[in-house]
């Protein structure tokens, strides 16, 4: 279960905490085609790649997703909307290459982070951090898309 | 989780090759407007992007490609891409960029498209 180390979320943990989560973490073969999580689906376990690969997807309409992102380096993970309200899938994650997959319930893990709150503080932490990357990359992604749309508009 | 984009210029003949390695995403903006800029300063008129097998293109990166096709759009450029997956073929097409670019299985294909 070594990938728990690698995986951003429980960057800070002791050892003694990883020992805990090992303890809630199960195993999985998830093979290429499948659909690991929905969009919109209610969000009850985060998931980490230990190997393969993982595309992370959204709906744009029934016929087309739009790609997001790709996890394909071990402790890279899909499922942080288990930990936040509304708990529902914010992407659909599909497995493009036979995948192991580490498998964290959200309800042993939230167990954890009553019994645990330094444990809950890191954990958070970490997702504020990455969340905040995520939305930079995204006001980014908007801005790219208003060049273009005022170059088309005054050529 | 994505890996840094690198782009190579690479000059075969009249044609500017983008050899373009790793990720594409929206934090991917300056190093390909930097790499157009450069093919552009040198009078480049034809331009081939080069990917690999194992890239990755997001939305992100997607919008960055469009707002490329759409600058040699106005500076009278062909451009042509290789080296994509099924997947992203299937993608491109979906979102219209086969509309401005040809895509292309085989360098030759593509490089025997640009120099016609």
């Amino acid at each position: 279960m070594e990938q728990l180390f690698l995986c951003y979320i429980f960057k800070g943990l002791s050892e003694s905490q990883f020992q805990l989560l090992s303890e809630i973490t199960k195993e999985e073969h998830i093979p290429k085609g499948e659909v690991l999580i929905r969009e919109d689906q209610k969000a009850e376990a985060l998931f980490i790649l230990k190997e393969g690969k993982v595309e992370l997807l959204t709906s744009v309409n029934d016929s087309f997703e739009l790609p997001i992102a790709i996890l394909r380096n071990p402790g890279d993970c899909v499922g942080m909307s288990s930990f936040v309200a509304p708990y529902k899938y914010s992407l659909s994650a599909r497995c493009v290459k036979d995948a192991q997959i580490l498998i964290i319930k959200q309800t042993a893990l939230e167990k954890l982070m009553q019994k645990d709150h330094k444990l809950g503080c890191i954990m958070m932490k970490n997702i504020a951090q990455h969340l905040l990357a995520r939305l930079k990359e995204t006001r980014q992604e908007m801005r790219i898309h208003f060049k273009t749309f005022f170059q088309s508009m005054h050529p | 989780m994505s890996q840094k984009t690198e782009i190579s210029l690479e000059k075969q003949g009249d044609i500017m090759v983008f050899d373009i390695q790793k990720d594409v995403t929206a934090l991917s903006d300056a190093i390909f407007s930097k790499a157009y800029q450069d093919a552009d300063n040198q009078g480049t008129k034809k331009i081939l992007l080069k990917f690999y097998e194992d890239a990755y293109i997001n939305s992100g990166g997607i919008a960055i490609l469009i707002q490329l096709l759409a600058k040699t759009r106005k500076n009278n450029q062909s451009i042509c891409i290789v080296g994509l997956s099924e997947h992203f073929k299937k993608i491109f097409n979906m979102v219209g960029i086969t509309k401005f670019a040809k895509i292309y299985t085989t360098m030759d294909d593509a490089m025997d498209d640009l120099a016609g």
